[in-house]
């Protein structure tokens, strides 16, 4: 089975970290216990395919800057996250952006905008259209989601795995070698 | 209950055991959870013994739950067994053990209830004290209640019970309880005194103070009490000033002298040393319940201070990445074996690190080696020797995120309270090369962990978890959770006490000298060093930076596309336009201007930064003065100077200390001498200083308006003093600086 690693990036407070639990745990669980080796595994199947899905949130650790790099380097599909009813975390997203193209010296990474928190839509200060223009001006995907109303979450995900395969659509075999894990 | 069928876990024992003992139930509690799970998802992974800090695992199976008015239990029974105490040595009193080989007893955890309800539950049925209870709802309060409201409460229980008719058969028990809620009152005072600084009046220990005074006068308690407030009205009066007098003026002097410490020569074992002590006593202050989800990361810029220790240790991390990253790159003539020279210095301090447990700033460095300006630099990487790559990656394995960062949990877990470093895997190579010339050290150390793990597992459980159940009442199954993660933290701040470490004044003023780079700056650097391998193909049509690259044809491109981003912004929005705006100009103007200036042929300008490009030979930081013009190359955006102060009271010995300052090629002589000001420690206006470049002959001072960057005469080293103006000094200056200009 294909594993796919994709990490979640955003400003604290976004909502990523409930992006990521309702996608992992679907609902929300009693004796959910972050510590296990596989918290943020999800099986999927996604156009008639098994694949392995390695989340890495970075909820909590977003002003430990030093370590963006090392997030990026490893990640194959990022999710970009903002939420609607903050500004700054959408200005944000640019900066954030341009590392991971440098990390990856890339000029297309497979990547996901997303606008969080669509329940809440009379907080709302970031327009629909900003999003979408933004994600124009990234040329990547957009949509708005809500982890707490589960609208659009296993789209977000679903939509990396689709871009991450039609970017490279048989595994490179170098990808399962150790080194790529050894170097986080 | 719970305490009789654990053995008596009273109030005795230290805090240490108290969580040890509570992880391991916690743990106990979840691991069929955990089994279940693992199956399900069958993993392949072939785990090997799993370390934790408990013992014996008794049988535990749910019972039910049970509801009362305003709370909900979760009902276990328990099979315990009962053993004789191991004795380490001699087993000579064995009388006391009973006959009794185990037994099933009924176990009521508090699942979830009223806040009224959670304080009643501090006590159990009979009035005894459930010293796990108590700890758990004390670390973690703050999340539902404020501290006077909780002390209210047991304050009005107690007074409750004291004014009670009771029958005679239950005097025992209502005495019971109220010993109970002064045992919890006391263990609060102790535990977190900071819930009762209040200032300025300390309104909950007044009320303690006046409750005392009624129901207790002369105990334990109230003299506690009346410590802790003379404690906190001294603090209040008079030495916050001392103090602050003290301090300052020697924080002065050190600024005007150098720092004796230069990578890549500097004790290794005596650098990691001194991280350990900043980290470590960053680590023991903080305190652990501001790292929970509903602090740190629901924490705004209005309530930041809430969590400003979990965020000095956050600063101290990056601060330490931050050098990695800065002493790698800042010196852009270095030979790359020079440079590899600093890449083995830092890694050797890192495996000092290793030895110290000290992973707080042991992944610090790791992350600053593994930070794309500095991992990018494959030719430096290329020459470092086979030990210490091997060292590299074994180091980085340790944070491996793989399998949500098993390896460091598992490490943690194992040496986490161990008296000394003695884990590695069988690939690790080094470091059980390091571990055997060791031995076992004579001291024993701390640890300090890594906190962004925590941070992280604490921010999905805030998360995932909800914070009320049944309509409302608060889930208290979720703060045992979150105390499973406080309790290590906990227990790794006791640890923390076995490091003796000295402190070194001339250390700290090399830390506080080390320029900051942030990303871009770092990236530019880099890419001037070893400019990208891949050329550009017909990259980034949209995108507005990245116009570092090296490759001067960009440069018009990336402005001109950059420009109609901006356009594109204007439409979107105002707010959008505004932050948009203002980081344009930031990432434009460098890249105008440096293509303004290869193209106005000023080649003596290209040396410094981009001299590095061509790989000669100059290793002293001094810029040939004729370097060939490198047409295909742009300029350097900025130049890295050193700025000296020097000011009439001061004498500096003979040694200089310099701070180095970004120099961009916009900033004119204020900005610039700002700049200085702000690294130096310099209060004031920037016009009551002069800034010249200190030249072989002579020293050249920069007019009062000069754009620096392009006044500074880059044939020579870029060593500039900062000195309080002088009056007369003025027009001889100008003309000076007017003569060197050309």
């Amino acid at each position: 089975m294909r594993e796919y690693k994709i990490v979640v990036l955003g400003s604290g407070g976004v909502g990523k970290s409930a992006l990521t639990v309702q996608f992992v745990q679907g609902i929300f669980v009693e004796k959910y216990d972050p510590t296990i080796e596989d918290s943020y595994r999800k099986q999927v199947e996604v156009d008639g395919q098994q694949c392995m899905l390695e989340i890495l949130d970075t909820a909590g650790t977003e002003q430990f800057t030093a370590m963006r790099d090392l997030y990026m380097k490893n990640g194959q599909g990022f999710v970009l996250v903002y939420s609607i009813t903050a500004q700054s975390t959408f200005n944000d997203l640019q900066d954030l952006r341009e590392q991971i193209l440098r990390v990856k010296d890339k000029v297309d990474v497979p990547m996901v905008l997303v606008g969080n928190k669509c329940d809440l839509e009379a907080e709302r200060v970031v327009g629909k259209q900003q999003g979408a223009n933004l994600a124009n001006h990234f040329d990547c995907v957009f949509m708005e989601t809500s982890a707490k109303a589960k609208i659009s979450v296993n789209e977000v995900f679903y939509d990396l795995v689709r871009q991450i395969n039609k970017k490279s659509p048989k595994e490179e075999k170098n990808k399962k070698k150790p080194r790529l894990c050894r170097m986080l | 209950m719970l305490v009789r069928g654990c053995g008596g876990g009273e109030l005795r024992h230290s805090l240490a055991e108290r969580t040890k003992a509570l992880a391991a139930k916690c743990h106990a509690l979840r691991s069929p959870a955990r089994e279940q799970r693992s199956v399900e998802r069958r993993r392949p992974r072939n785990r090997k013994s799993q370390t934790r800090w408990y013992v014996k695992q008794p049988t535990w199976r749910l019972w039910g739950e049970e509801k009362v008015d305003g709370a909900v239990y979760t009902v276990y029974l328990k099979k315990v067994r009962y053993h004789r105490p191991t004795r380490s040595a001699s087993s000579e009193s064995d009388d006391e053990i009973s006959h009794l080989e185990w037994e099933t007893v009924r176990v009521r955890f508090v699942k979830a209830g009223t806040v009224e309800r959670l304080v009643e539950a501090l006590a159990t049925d009979d009035g005894e004290l459930e010293s796990t209870y108590v700890n758990v709802f004390l670390a973690t309060y703050r999340s539902f209640a404020e501290c006077g409201k909780v002390l209210d409460l047991l304050l009005r229980r107690y007074q409750a019970l004291a004014s009670e008719d009771v029958l005679p058969a239950t005097v025992d028990t209502s005495q019971q309880h109220r010993k109970t809620l002064v045992a919890c009152l006391h263990v609060w005072l102790d535990t977190y005194p900071e819930d009762f600084r209040q200032p300025p009046h300390h309104p909950a220990l007044q009320q303690l103070l006046a409750f005392t005074q009624l129901h207790l006068p002369g105990s334990e308690l109230h003299s506690k009490v009346l410590q802790k407030l003379a404690v906190f009205s001294a603090e209040r009066n008079g030495c916050v000033g001392g103090a602050g007098v003290c301090l300052a003026p020697g924080m002065r002097v050190l600024q005007h002298h150098t720092s004796a410490y230069r990578l890549p020569h500097v004790p290794h074992r005596h650098f990691a040393e001194q991280l350990t002590r900043m980290d470590m006593e960053l680590f023991k202050k903080l305190v652990p319940h501001q790292c929970l989800g509903a602090v740190w990361s629901r924490r705004d810029k209005d309530r930041s201070h809430d969590a400003a220790t979990v965020l000095a240790t956050v600063n101290q991390f990056n601060a330490v990445s931050f050098r990695v990253i800065s002493t790698v790159l800042v010196e852009p003539n270095l030979r790359p074996i020079e440079r590899t020279d600093i890449l083995a210095a830092w890694l050797d301090i890192a495996r000092e690190l290793r030895v110290l447990k000290n992973f707080s700033s042991l992944k610090a460095i790791i992350s600053g080696l593994q930070s794309n300006p500095v991992y990018r630099l494959r030719k430096t990487w290329a020459i470092l020797s086979k030990e210490k790559a091997e060292l590299f990656e074994e180091l980085a394995r340790i944070f491996s995120e793989d399998n949500n960062r098993w390896a460091q949990r598992e490490l943690l877990m194992r040496e986490g309270t161990a008296k000394f470093a003695d884990t590695v895997g069988e690939n690790d190579r080094q470091l059980q090369k390091l571990l055997h010339e060791r031995g076992s050290p004579g001291v024993s150390h701390g640890t300090i962990p890594y906190l962004g793990t925590f941070l992280t597992d604490l921010t999905m459980i805030d998360t995932a978890i909800p914070d009320t159940v049944f309509d409302g009442l608060i889930n208290f199954d979720k703060k045992r959770k979150e105390f499973e993660v406080l309790a290590q933290i906990k227990l790794l701040q006791g640890a923390a006490n076995a490091y003796h470490l000295p402190c070194d004044p001339l250390f700290d003023r090399w830390f506080d000298s080390v320029i900051i780079l942030d990303d871009r700056e770092a990236y530019q650097l880099s890419c001037q060093i070893e400019p990208p391998t891949n050329p550009p193909k017909e990259r980034r049509p949209k995108n507005i930076n990245n116009n570092s690259q090296g490759h001067r044809k960009n440069d018009s491109i990336a402005s001109t596309s950059s420009s109609n981003s901006s356009q594109f912004y204007c439409e979107t929005d105002g707010a959008g336009n505004a932050w948009k705006r203002d980081s344009l100009e930031r990432r434009i103007s460098p890249t105008r201007l440096s293509h303004g200036s290869s193209s106005s042929s000023l080649p003596s300008l290209d040396v410094s930064l981009s001299s590095a490009n061509s790989g000669q030979k100059t290793a002293n930081g001094k810029a040939p003065a004729t370097s060939p013009a490198h047409p295909n190359k742009t300029g350097p955006d900025f130049y890295i100077i050193r700025v000296t102060y020097e000011s009439d009271c001061v004498e500096t010995e003979g040694v200089v200390l310099y701070k180095s300052i970004m120099l961009s090629n916009n900033e004119r002589t204020p900005q610039v001498i700002r700049n200085a000001m702000l690294k130096l420690n310099l209060d004031g206006d920037p016009d009551s200083y002069t800034l010249s470049q200190v030249l072989p002959e002579k020293e050249m001072v920069l007019p009062s308006n000069a754009n620096v960057y392009y006044a500074v005469n880059t044939a020579y080293n870029l060593n500039f003093i900062l000195r309080p103006r002088k009056p007369q000094t003025e027009a001889i200056v100008n003309g000076k600086a007017k003569n060197k200009r050309t």
